[in-house]
């Protein structure tokens, strides 16, 4: 039995079929990014243990919208790959001078499959917008959400409390002793359009505190965007209680930025900040946009080169460097990598990509292996051809 | 046949070859008067790119009529059309529209936007301005109708945009090198507008201030800075270069721009007079002095950027020597000698179409060195120059193949390749400049030598070995000539191949998820150009 399991997982048809599977994968993955755009899809087929594609676009009335074509995902398979080709290393191929190709290109071969999962659960990308002259030391996600509450008694310590949204459903409790009050998320909208209520409409207002009940807003439920270009207004009806007491209700939105009055509530002699906002991550260093620039062909619109000339601030560290960010050449710092991403304003606004991922060398390790590996293999074949047909020759003259 | 003839036969084969693809490279002059080389060497910037006028003439007569060349029909009933090179009908477009409106150059070709029209089928397939001029209302109606969004247009509107697009390309470059209007006059007319610039301002002061003026000096002042703000508006091309003082790469004036900015300098550009007086000595038939003050323009230039003089004017060459077309016309050749050496006269046939190759293969390296030389680039920077890498990569290595087996099939599958490789090449062309500037993702030259170059020869080696396989099966299925030797040989070659293509596209594709890392920090942007890789 032990002996079937170990021939089934170190058998070259297992590595076919997984590849066979990978490749329908990638394919059908590609046709839905139409529909569901580039992080939806890869959740759906890379970030998952089974899929189901569909061929008809979502939302379709057709009785025949329900059959779908399931699909191992990308958790299945590439586990299988690895457990596969780690197997069939260790047991099928000989450990010789004459294999030394192949283990090569095995050793990165696992490496690469293990720098993707890595970058799956570790790597973290964030949006750091900045005009010229702005300083900040957080940037903010694009997709996931976060209810904050902030206590500002004291404007030089701010007290943040973050609750992940994106997992939040209408009717749900937040419940934690670490919170100064108990939160009930009356409504959850993944995605909402919010507008103001005319004088003649006679609808009850949706929360008894703060922005909405002030400006007389009103939110209302709107599919999910799966577009590169658009987001999707996350936006809350929450409750406080502290205790049993109810403090009020309030509508929480990340399309309320800063030109929205602050909503705040009053808790024994403590106030609270609370919004819904993109998630944020804070660095122990801030950066300064003092330049962009946008150089064009002349005469033409085809973009030469856009580039952000900042300086990176540690004052614990004493750290303070300055450097150009442009295409292709991004500041690696604590940890972090700043890309040229974006503009506006007319160019005086930037966007900076920054992306930690402690996986970033792997891949590069991994190409080294395997090329090393194959040029080792391909060499060591072709010597070997050789040696045969002049050991042949020889055969065929004595 | 003697032995000795039988060597003497691939060596001849070789250097009529040589002879073909060489004597592009020593174009004859179109005329034994005026000398249209030279005013198809002048520059001009289009695109972000300084190019000879020349490749201006051959990109924008590809674009609008899908040729190379211009017909002009005949004045009398029953006379021969004369067929135009690009060069020349630029140059008419330039001096005499009311010939060049003559010349058909319009493509027109969908059917239901020829009924619209009103076009019937024995009316041809491209038109003159002349020809559309009934049909330019309706187009421009038909235009307003377009789709806005370009994935919901159909055919016909897309015919209709194009046909559109491409009226608006001729009347630019119709506007692109003096105002239209009365041509023999245009020295003239910047004599009295230098004139009319100083006094002129003079005037426009006073009359901001209140104070009397001439009425009459400030309108005719005013009529012309109008007149020259419309022609900025709609000139297509820059052909006034910086000063010295500036890099040649700064932005370049069109003649619209360059005539307003002589009302702050005062005096008018050379550049645009000497344009005026081409204009004039090719209108009055006068040979003499059109040479002359091409040759004047061109000494100028090449005084002022020392360093640019010869790229121009080799780009005029390169254009002239047509390297891709007469190596495609070779891999033709090639292909058909294998297949008869296949059937008869095996080993002479066969060296010669060795040597026909190698011949066609020189010139296709030319002409990627000369793309590279021209561009100051590594090989592949776009479509086009990919089918004309992937082509020249499997070409090496089937003619390397063919250098240790002798039987025919690297011969065979380069000349395959290459002749397909470079007809998609030349499709590809029709859209437009070539040698187009690169995104500012793109501009790296060493993601473009390293990931690109790597890739595409990975792509060469799996056409390759796709190609020795076909042609295997055909030969084995078809013909009896396949034996067990060929046969063994033609095994270890794929193979041999398919090992070298799985090196190239692995790291090609790896270095391109790690050129992703660097430019914006994803290996896999989940492009679906990147999956198809």
């Amino acid at each position: 039995m032990a002996r079937k399991i170990l021939l089934f997982f170190t058998s070259l048809r297992l590595t076919v079929v997984l590849l066979g599977f990978s490749m329908a994968l990638v394919f059908f993955g590609t046709l839905d990014q139409v529909n569901y755009g580039i992080h939806e899809t890869q959740q759906r087929y890379f970030e998952s243990f089974l899929v189901v594609w569909n061929p008809l676009p979502p939302f379709s009335d057709s009785p025949f919208a329900r059959i779908g074509l399931p699909l191992p995902g990308g958790y299945l398979l590439g586990p299988l790959l690895l457990i596969n080709l780690i197997a069939a290393q260790a047991f099928r191929f000989r450990w010789n001078w004459q294999k030394s190709g192949i283990l090569l290109i095995h050793g990165g071969l696992v490496l690469l499959i293990l720098s993707e999962f890595i970058t799956d659960f570790y790597a973290e990308e964030r949006q750091m917008w900045l005009d010229e002259g702005q300083t900040k030391n957080w940037a903010e996600s694009f997709m996931e959400n976060e209810i904050v509450l902030i206590d500002q008694t004291d404007p030089s310590l701010q007290t943040v409390y973050a609750i992940d949204a994106d997992d939040l459903r209408s009717g749900q409790w937040i419940d934690d002793d670490r919170l100064p009050v108990r939160i009930f998320v009356e409504t959850y909208l993944p995605n909402a359009r919010i507008r103001r209520t005319g004088p003649n409409e006679n609808i009850p207002p949706q929360a008894t505190h703060g922005a909405a009940a002030s400006m007389g807003l009103f939110a209302q439920y709107a599919p999910e965007t799966f577009k590169d270009n658009e987001i999707n207004a996350d936006t809350a009806i929450i409750r406080i209680f502290a205790g049993e007491n109810e403090l009020g209700s309030w509508m929480i939105s990340n399309l309320f930025d800063e030109r929205f009055p602050t909503q705040t509530f009053a808790l024994g002699d403590k106030t609270y900040e609370i919004a819904l906002r993109f998630k944020r991550s804070y660095y122990p260093f801030s950066i300064t946009l003092l330049d962009f620039t946008h150089k064009r062909y002349p005469g033409t619109e085809i973009p030469m080169d856009f580039s952000s000339r900042v300086i990176v601030t540690n004052p614990e560290e004493g750290v303070e460097r300055e450097s150009l960010i442009y295409m292709n050449h991004p500041l690696r710092y604590g940890g972090n990598t700043f890309y040229q991403a974006s503009f506006a304003n007319q160019d005086t606004s930037s966007m900076l990509q920054v992306v930690k991922n402690p996986g970033w060398t792997l891949p590069y390790i991994s190409v080294t292996l395997v090329g090393i590996g194959l040029v080792v293999q391909f060499t060591l074949g072709l010597t070997r051809s050789r040696v045969i047909r002049n050991s042949r020759k020889k055969e065929v003259r004595s | 046949m003697s032995p000795m003839i039988r060597k003497l036969i691939p060596w001849l084969a070789f250097l009529l070859g040589l002879a073909y693809v060489g004597s592009g490279w020593f174009p004859k002059k179109l005329s034994p008067t005026f000398d249209y080389e030279s005013f198809g060497k002048l520059p001009v910037q289009v695109g972000g790119r300084i190019k000879p006028l020349d490749s201006v003439a051959r990109n924008n007569l590809l674009i609008l009529s899908e040729r190379q060349k211009a017909t002009l029909p005949s004045e009398e009933p029953g006379g021969e059309d004369q067929s135009v090179p690009a060069l020349i009908w630029l140059l008419e477009v330039a001096t005499r529209p009311e010939v060049a409106d003559r010349m058909k150059v319009f493509r027109v070709l969908h059917p239901q936007l020829r009924n619209t029209l009103g076009i019937m089928d024995d009316a041809g397939k491209v038109f003159s301005y002349n020809d559309l001029q009934p049909y330019l209302g309706e187009i421009s109606r038909l235009r307003e109708q377009v789709n806005e969004d370009p994935d919901q247009r159909d055919s016909f509107e897309e015919a209709v945009l194009r046909l559109n697009e491409n009226l608006t390309r001729y009347h630019r470059l119709l506007h692109s090198f003096h105002p239209l209007g009365a041509l023999d006059q245009l020295t003239l007319e910047y004599e009295s507008y230098e004139l009319i610039i100083a006094p002129g301002l003079a005037q426009l002061s006073m009359q901001q201030n209140g104070a009397p003026h001439d009425e009459q000096i400030l309108n005719n002042f005013m009529a012309f800075a109008d007149r020259y703000l419309k022609l900025s508006q709609q000139a297509m091309l820059r052909v006034v270069p910086p000063g010295s003082d500036q890099p040649v790469d700064t932005d370049w004036e069109n003649v619209g721009d360059s005539l307003l900015r002589s009302i702050q300098t005062g005096s008018i550009a050379p550049t645009v007079l000497q344009y005026a007086q081409l204009t004039e000595a090719y209108r009055a038939g006068n040979a003499e002095a059109f040479n002359q003050t091409v040759q004047d323009m061109r000494a100028s230039f090449r005084a002022k950027f020392p360093s640019e003089k010869f790229r121009v004017s080799f780009e005029f060459l390169f254009n002239a020597a047509e390297p891709f077309y007469r190596a495609s016309v070779l891999y033709v050749l090639v292909l058909v000698l294998v297949l008869i050496s296949w059937l008869r006269w095996g080993p002479v046939l066969n060296s010669s179409a060795y040597a026909l190759l190698l011949a066609a293969f020189l010139i296709h390296t030319l002409g990627l060195f000369a793309r590279m030389y021209i561009q100051g680039r590594p090989p592949v920077t776009n479509l086009y120059s990919s089918a004309v890498f992937v082509g020249w990569g499997a070409v090496l290595l089937g003619i390397i193949f063919e250098r240790f087996f002798r039987n025919g099939f690297g011969s065979a599958t380069s000349a395959l390749i290459g002749f397909s490789t470079l007809i998609i090449a030349h499709h590809l062309s029709l859209s437009g400049d070539t040698l187009e500037m690169m995104r500012a993702v793109l501009d790296s030259n060493f993601w473009l030598a390293t990931h690109v170059i790597v890739i595409t020869i990975g792509y060469s080696g799996v056409f390759l070995a796709g190609a020795l396989a076909v042609f295997a099966i055909l030969r084995g299925v078809l013909t009896s000539s396949l034996d067990r030797k060929t046969e063994k040989a033609i095994y270890s070659m794929t193979y041999g191949i398919t090992c070298f293509s799985i090196l190239f596209s692995f790291v090609g594709t790896m270095l391109g998820g790690i050129w992703a890392d660097q430019s914006w920090g994803r290996f896999w942007g989940w492009d679906p150009k990147e999956n198809g890789a």
